[in-house]
């Protein structure tokens, strides 16, 4: 089931962007396929959420961007982490953990199933 | 923080670059996907949309991302006003008529609050000026008075060495003094300071040095002098050199020892103090009256300040300084010369005087101005709101005009907060530009109202100035955004809610019903306004008109008036008599001079001097009523066209001091009630001569002004001049054969050529000196009624656009009427009776607000009831009379209609 983005906690996107960003540099298109197959599925971001939010986090200066090759030899816009990026998908995945934890607790969802 | 900046940087000067980037970077997105989808084995066209459609049409996205850019708000705000301009620009007629309505609004509110602001709002420029109170004894004055919040000087004394309330004190008298330069002598106003004056107020000295404590023990001891700033500069032209050099004062070699900070010019607001003298000179700046020490005749003439230590409020040191005067005033009571005839029973009332603290920045002129500058404020908010009513009115209108446009961009996606934003953004575009033009308009019509308003010596260095300042212009600011809301709000709110469907169906005028009832209720509220407006137009004019014609009580037509003061040029006491016998006689012998007249005190020009009496007979407490006197030569009465209308004139012979009396009607009236005045007699309680009573009453005249002509006349007495010891400065009276102001010039030049050394100082006719009496009175009627004509014009033109753009709305159904045979007499009276309608609710609504708020300009009033049933009938029939007209034409046009034209409209 495809989620539609507007329906995602605040705060989401951002974290899942960084962390799709966490192991390589994606362009736009990457980004989005690469945080369909971390979550299976689940979030399907369309570029009407995307973009802003790139534009918004290279502005607060976690990621940097460059032209580069894309696989079909076509021109893309490249994503990377920058050293204060990583830095907040470590605070965000902090951040994340805890409420999971306290919303699992809440919800009386299995503590092993995390 | 600093990626921020960056982006800020890069957003605002490469949005180009980036806008291209960022289409750039969409579009290898879309063909990724449309590549992906060709791989997966889809129809090329289909992969083509498949790939549109998932981005969500790129503008949107662009959108987005732009809005999110750091700074995106500026550029917004830019399109916003860029978009703003071209519609205001688009509408020439529009624009002009309403940043010239605001201009004028603005301006006249910005010129007002300047006006306010500097002569009564602000406080004097010296340091913590809230903690400076004046100390005034209040309640029954036993003695001889300079004015309303004075003291003695040894009451200063008791004050200041025994207090515990204050961390200094300091008094000040302010006076004249000649100054002789290039052998011109000129009189120039001056402060006798005491030595604690400086410290206190906190004012430094910028070269040289203040005066200090030993520049103000011994009477006479120290002929030193600080200048003001300004005088030094203007005078002295700044010269370094001064200090040290020695100037004439008074004739008197003075030293000067210092030039005092900028911007301070003493602590009387409209009489700057050009130079600062120590108290002990007093015999010298002041021949004419010495006593400095005299507690006898409780001589009052300093004002007592003081600084309040720090925690200590007004009540408390009020409470506190209470027991203290007590303790004086009893000690003066007991002083055997006090008042040999005053009984127990009256010195009890004495002694009951209080200690009363007035803010430090009080004084005469922040009291006069104070009330009719808050009136006239008051009066241009009313225009200004008016203003505001008129072009949220006229916003209104084109807002239904714009119907279209608004629907076309709602229709394409805009927010309807954003549609709200970019007419709040237009409206902010006029009030601003309103309020460029206002401060210019505020400029000049200060300029104008300084030279109206303010005394004439003091208007070119007055501490008012026309320039603005930051007060003004945050005033300023706060009235355009508070304007650009009033005036914008509404329009664009009515506007966001357009009804895309219907403004979209093209049927121009039917699905525009919006706002009409809006616009009619604006109309009214104009209406009301313009009302109150004319209202208190009418109620000043009619004032002026009233104290024009009770006139001072006598005729005024051929005199011309000046003042001399020997003394402070180097005569003394007894050169003085002889000096005026010689002027006298000099005067009179110019052609087209029919007769002289001196008198101590000059009329109608506020100044007074009183003096408590005492009398065996009189009825009610003679010393609570003090009378206003003067010394009076024997033609003084003949001159000035003043009947004798009992007993006689002063003759040659009457030269004791003050042994006989010319008193008025309101004197007799009140001290000889149902006698016979004549041959009574009363005594000054401060001439120790005068007990028992032994002025005698030789004569009665009419009641007459005295200060000014709001007054009802006081008690009066005169007394005759030559018989006074010391003859100080004389108020001349020259009447003339013919035009009084063609013997100015010539009277300018014998007095020169009588004696250069002593100037005939404010030489005038006593017309212009009442015309300058009434500047005041002047300048709110004459404001009020622009104001009001200015209000009544706005109220009309909104009017006439409502009723323009019911007609049209209603030329349907106007058409229909005609073509079932109504007559044009029928439609002209349909449309009359709705103009009638409007312009009786907005009547109604501003006479019964006019009726209320008329209490607060009754003390400004001459001559006639506030509530003036002749005023608001004749403000009322005007008004009613300009609406109907404007109402009238669009009447006229709709019984006009040509019914097939009408009906083909559909």
């Amino acid at each position: 089931m495809a989620t539609n983005e507007s329906d995602l906690v605040q705060g989401t996107l951002d974290v899942l962007i960084l962390k799709a960003l966490a192991l390589q540099e994606l362009h736009g298109m990457g980004i989005s396929r690469r945080i369909g197959q971390m979550t299976n599925g689940a979030f399907d971001v369309k570029p009407g959420s995307l973009f802003p939010a790139l534009h918004r986090m290279e502005e607060a200066g976690w990621l940097t961007s460059n032209w580069g090759q894309a696989e079909t030899n076509r021109r893309a816009k490249f994503y990377a982490l920058t050293k204060t990026g990583r830095k907040q998908l470590r605070t965000e995945t902090e951040r994340w953990a805890r409420i999971s934890f306290a919303m699992g607790a809440a919800l009386g969802i299995g503590q092993e199933a995390l | 923080m600093i990626s921020r900046v960056r982006a800020l940087w890069k957003n605002a000067f490469r949005r180009k670059q980036l806008d291209r980037d960022l289409d750039e970077e969409l579009e290898a997105y879309m063909k990724l996907v449309e590549a992906e989808k060709l791989q997966e084995g889809m129809a090329p066209e289909e992969a083509y949309a498949y790939a549109r459609r998932q981005t969500g049409g790129t503008d949107h996205v662009v959108q987005n991302v732009r809005d999110v850019r750091t700074g995106a708000w500026i550029e917004r705000f830019v399109q916003d006003v860029r978009y703003g301009i071209r519609s205001l620009a688009n509408n020439p007629t529009f624009s002009l008529v309403a940043v010239g309505t605001l201009a004028l609004g603005i301006g006249a509110n910005t010129a007002m609050f300047s006006l306010l602001d500097q002569v009564v709002l602000r406080l004097l420029p010296v340091r913590d000026p809230k903690q400076l109170v004046i100390v005034k004894e209040a309640g029954n004055h036993y003695g001889n008075s300079y004015g309303p919040n004075t003291m003695s000087w040894p009451m200063f004394e008791d004050l200041r060495d025994n207090n515990n309330v204050f961390s200094a004190m300091f008094c000040r008298f302010p006076t004249h003094v000649t100054i002789g330069y290039s052998d011109q002598t000129v009189q120039i106003s001056a402060e006798l300071v005491s030595s604690t004056y400086f410290q206190t107020l906190g004012v430094e000295a910028v070269l040289g040095r203040t005066i200090s404590h030993d520049d103000d023990s011994i009477p006479d001891s120290a002929p030193v002098v600080v200048l003001s700033y300004s005088f030094w500069q203007s005078y002295f032209n700044g010269d370094r050199n001064m200090i040290g050099r020695t100037i004439a004062l008074n004739g008197q070699a003075m030293t000067v020892i210092g030039v005092a900070q900028p911007g301070f010019d003493g602590v009387e607001m409209g009489e700057p103090a050009k130079i600062f003298v120590p108290i002990m000179m007093k015999t010298e700046m002041t021949p004419h009256s010495d006593g400095l020490k005299d507690r006898r005749r409780r001589l009052s003439w300093v004002t007592t300040y003081g600084r309040l230590r720090p925690g200590m409020n007004t009540e408390q040191a009020q409470a506190s300084l209470q027991p203290l005067l007590h303790s004086i005033l009893e000690m003066e009571v007991q002083q055997p010369e006090f008042i040999r005839s005053a009984t127990a029973a009256d010195r009890e009332p004495f002694l009951r005087n209080r200690i009363e603290l007035l803010p430090g920045s009080d004084n005469d002129l922040r009291e006069y101005m104070s009330r009719p500058l808050w009136v006239l404020l008051a009066l241009t908010a009313a225009v200004l709101l008016l203003a505001c009513a008129n072009l949220a009115n006229l916003l209104l209108a084109r807002a239904t005009t714009r119907e279209k446009e608004f629907a076309v961009r709602l229709a394409i996606g805009a927010g309807r907060a954003r549609i709200v934003r970019q007419l709040l953004v237009e409206s902010l575009l006029l009030s601003g530009s309103g309020a460029v033009v206002g401060l210019m308009l505020a400029y000049a019509a200060d300029r104008i109202l300084l030279r109206i308003y303010l005394p004439a010596d003091a208007a070119s260095e007055f501490a008012v100035s026309p320039i603005p300042d930051g007060r003004m212009l945050a005033f300023t600011l706060g009235a355009m955004l508070l304007t650009s809301l009033v005036f914008g709000l509404l329009p664009a709110m009515r506007a966001s809610r357009t009804e895309i469907t219907l403004a979209l169906k093209d049927r121009s005028g039917a699905a525009s019903t919006g706002g009409m009832s809006l616009r009619r209720l604006l109309v009214s509220i104009q209406m009301a306004l313009s009302l109150l407006l004319l209202v208190g137009a009418g109620l000043f004019v009619r004032t002026l008109r009233n104290l024009e014609d009770v006139g001072p009580g006598f005729p005024t037509d051929h005199l011309l008036t000046f003042t001399t003061a020997p003394t402070l040029s180097g005569y003394s006491f007894a050169d003085t008599k002889s000096y005026y016998d010689r002027l006298k006689v000099d005067l009179e012998a110019m052609p087209g001079v029919t007769s002289i007249a001196f008198s101590t005190m000059p009329v109608l020009r506020g100044y007074a001097w009183q003096n408590a009496i005492v009398g065996k007979d009189f009825e009610g407490t003679p010393i609570e009523q003090q009378p206003v006197l003067s010394q009076v030569d024997p033609n003084y009465f003949a001159t000035l066209g003043i009947p004798v209308i009992a007993g006689r004139a002063f003759s040659a012979q009457d030269v004791a001091p003050t042994d006989y009396a010319v008193v008025n009607e309101s004197f007799a009236r009140e001290y000889f009630p149902g006698r016979n005045p004549l041959g009574q007699r009363f005594g000054l309680v401060s001439d120790s001569e005068s007990v028992p009573p032994k002025t005698e009453v030789i004569g009665v005249i009419p009641d007459r002004k005295y200060r000014d002509l709001k007054e009802t006349p006081p008690p009066q007495a005169y007394f005759p001049y030559l018989a006074v010891s010391n003859v100080r400065g004389m108020t001349v009276y020259v009447r003339t054969q013919g035009d009084p102001r063609q013997f100015e010039d010539a009277l300018r030049e014998r007095m020169h050529r009588f004696d250069p050394h002593v100037p005939a100082v404010d030489l005038q006719t006593v017309n212009e000196q009442i015309g300058f009496s009434l500047r005041t009175e002047r300048l709110v009627a004459s404001l009020s009624a622009v104001f009001g004509c200015f209000a009544m014009v706005l109220a009309v033109i909104g009017l006439y656009g409502v009723m323009a753009y019911t007609v049209l709305r209603r030329t349907r159904e106007i058409g229909i009427r005609i073509a079932l045979g109504a007559l044009r007499s029928n439609v002209i009276a349909m449309i009359m009776c709705d103009v009638l309608l409007l312009i009786g609710s907005g009547l109604a609504a501003g006479v019964t607000l006019a009726l209320v708020l008329v209490n607060l300009i009754r003390s400004q009033l001459y001559g006639l009831n506030a509530r003036d049933p002749l005023t608001f009938i004749s403000s009322a029939i005007i008004l009613a009379l300009a609406a109907g007209f404007a109402g009238f034409i669009p009447a006229v046009r709709a019984s006009g209609v040509d019914p097939t034209i009408a009906l083909r409209q559909e």
